[in-house]
């Protein structure tokens, strides 16, 4: 067992941190108030080669581990959660490609998103179909060498900007992957969602009419849609862990540095003990977030099942994120109520690592059905 | 079109202002947009809106203000000399502008041979109108600059803030630019006698230009000096 990092991954972490430092937290609040899309952000961060690091090495990308990634993100989220998110978004599509996908489909869809800043994104989500992936209601049917597409994807991140998409849609009983290019006649895009938080992110609509998809972008065999869809989480979900520690960082940063200098009853705010064990609480639960992530993250790159420790790794970032949020707005007291002070935005930013890539409920089922395969616990 | 045109000033505005004051944030008191380079060597400012003493830490490159203390005792002048006199140039440069505005319609109008002479000169009073309102707002500014520079050194203790450093920068500009345009105007190259512009020679048309251009210039001046004097008044 090694804790240390290696000098790469230290080189990889500072890099990312750097960025973030310079390019991402100085803009959060301005993206979170406008809810503009970070594009300039996102530019800089392709250069800088911290898009689309996970795309295999035959293809022109560096094939970065997931833990490696991890580490990146955790950076990027303590910057802004959404602008991480829209960082990274490209992730969630492009795997079910790299899992699933032709040598011919990967050099069509995997290939230019090295050469040039370019998006992608996972549309899997309908408005009846959230958590449950099964009830999915798309369909598309064979016609000819064409496949057509009808239907509402929702919630789609980086929907607007992207320039293909991963759908799943249903092949009859079954459900079957797609890649289908943006400009594809019949796709109409929605305006941007309002949500809670991560107004940086992207979030959209996008409906298929009669969008004619030709059988070489088909993903896999017929049928094969929701297993590829379901494996896709095995390697997203612990950088989504990563993104929620990033977010108690931040909220551990903002409030240790608050604490440390606001004064009260003549003492520094950190002097007081229910203050100072908050922290001490905080950043405990961000060490056992971190620790339940890189081993989910690590089991996937030694190629063993990681279903169980990337549940456990979301569901357990996530709550922590989220408790650690709402404890930073507590030390700032009522500054931490204000719009001024970053505390609100983050528990705004929290609440959506407990919900998206699988509800904190799903989390959990998914390890209860390991479980249940478990004759005793070691 | 016209929110093309908001959009593209936004965004020049916006590179301007992040190249100008850096890192910024807001006072957690009064919402005042404050720059990070303005704190001292110890990391603490005052507000120059509501008086919070803030000091100041970078986390990760998030700015965290801290409200240490309340500076309470902030002199204001008593004759208020400096809001008054503010509002006058605010007030009537752009009557001039719009004077100027008419004069250059009227010029091609007559030009395109669409009106005739305006009876009884009455554009030749127009034009005098414009110098006297030029004059009058440009000198104003004057003592708009004096007692800014005043209130700076009681009100404001001398401290350096960016928005004051851009307000002063912005008054020296629009006196200058206030300036030239009123000594073209006066010396009769860019109106003739009947209150038109010149158009009959290649130096009338230069300085047509550069009357115009001086008093677009001032009007971008003066809009971006009321601006930057009403987030001082209100924070917000």
């Amino acid at each position: 067992m090694e804790f240390n990092l290696t000098p790469q991954q230290q080189e990889r972490v500072e890099a990312a941190r750097e960025f973030t430092r310079e390019w991402i937290s100085p803009n959060a609040a301005a993206h979170d108030r406008s809810g503009e899309f970070p594009l300039e952000i996102c530019r800089e961060a392709f250069k800088r080669g911290l898009m689309n690091s996970h795309i295999p090495k035959e293809y022109g990308g560096a094939h970065e581990a997931v833990l490696d990634h991890c580490m990146v993100m955790e950076e990027l989220a303590t910057g802004c959660s959404g602008i991480a998110t829209a960082i990274d978004g490209n992730g969630l599509s492009q795997y079910p490609v790299i899992l699933a996908g032709t040598d011919d489909q990967k050099r069509r869809f995997l290939a230019p998103m090295l050469d040039e800043l370019m998006f992608s994104a996972y549309a899997v989500t309908e408005p009846e179909a959230g958590s449950d992936v099964a009830r999915v209601k798309t369909t598309a049917t064979k016609v000819g060498n064409d496949y057509v597409l009808n239907g509402v994807k929702w919630w789609i991140t980086n929907g607007s900007v992207a320039s293909w998409y991963f759908v799943l849609a249903r092949t009859g009983e079954e459900l079957t992957g797609f890649i289908v290019p943006a400009g594809s006649p019949g796709i109409v895009r929605g305006p941007k969602e309002i949500n809670l938080g991560q107004h940086a992110s992207n979030t959209v609509r996008v409906t298929l009419e009669d969008v004619k998809v030709p059988e070489a972008n088909r993903l896999g065999a017929e049928g094969k849609g929701f297993d590829i869809a379901m494996a896709t989480f095995n390697h997203t979900r612990p950088g989504v862990a990563a993104g929620a520690n990033g977010i108690t960082k931040a909220a551990l940063n903002i409030a240790l540095s608050y604490a440390k200098r606001r004064r009260t009853f003549d003492k520094k705010l950190i002097s007081n003990q229910g203050i100072s064990f908050k922290l001490a609480e905080m950043m405990t639960r961000l060490d056992a977030a971190r620790f339940l992530t890189y081993k989910a993250a690590w089991l996937f790159d030694q190629g063993q099942d990681n279903a169980r420790e990337a549940a456990q790794a979301k569901w357990f970032a996530a709550d922590v994120a989220m408790s650690a949020a709402i404890e930073c707005a507590q030390v700032l007291g009522g500054y931490g109520y204000t719009q001024e002070m970053p505390a609100e935005k983050l528990i705004r930013d929290a609440k959506i690592y407990q919900i998206y890539e699988g509800a904190t409920e799903i989390q959990k089922m998914i390890i209860v059905s390991k479980l249940l395969r478990m004759r005793e616990v070691h | 079109m016209l929110a093309d045109i908001r959009r593209l000033a936004g965004r020049i505005s916006e590179r301007f202002k992040r190249a100008y004051y850096g890192p910024t944030f807001r006072c957690p008191v009064c919402h005042f947009v404050l720059a990070a380079v303005d704190a001292d060597g110890n990391g603490l400012l005052v507000c120059p809106v509501c008086g919070a003493v803030i000091e100041i830490e970078a986390v990760y490159g998030h700015i965290v203000p801290v409200v240490l203390d309340m500076e309470l005792y902030r002199p204001q002048p008593k004759l208020r000399v400096h809001p008054m006199a503010t509002h006058l140039p605010i007030g009537l440069f752009p009557v001039a502008l719009l004077g100027v505005v008419t004069l250059l319609a009227a010029t091609f109008l007559k030009r395109l041979g669409l009106v005739g002479a305006a009876p009884g000169g009455r554009l030749s009073v127009l034009a005098s109108a414009v110098l006297v309102l030029l004059v009058v707002s440009v000198g104003a500014s004057l003592a708009t600059l004096a007692s800014g520079l005043w209130d700076w050194n009681f009100r404001y203790r001398r401290r350096t803030y960016r928005q004051i450093r851009l307000k002063i920068a912005c008054s020296i500009v629009f006196l200058a630019l206030g300036a030239g345009a009123i000594a073209l105007h006066a010396s009769g190259l860019v109106f003739a006698a009947s209150g038109l512009m010149r158009l009959d020679s290649a130096a009338g048309v230069a300085a047509d230009f550069a009357y115009l251009a001086a008093l677009a210039g001032d009007m971008v001046v003066l809009a971006t000096l009321g601006h930057i004097g009403g987030t001082l008044v209100f924070g917000r």
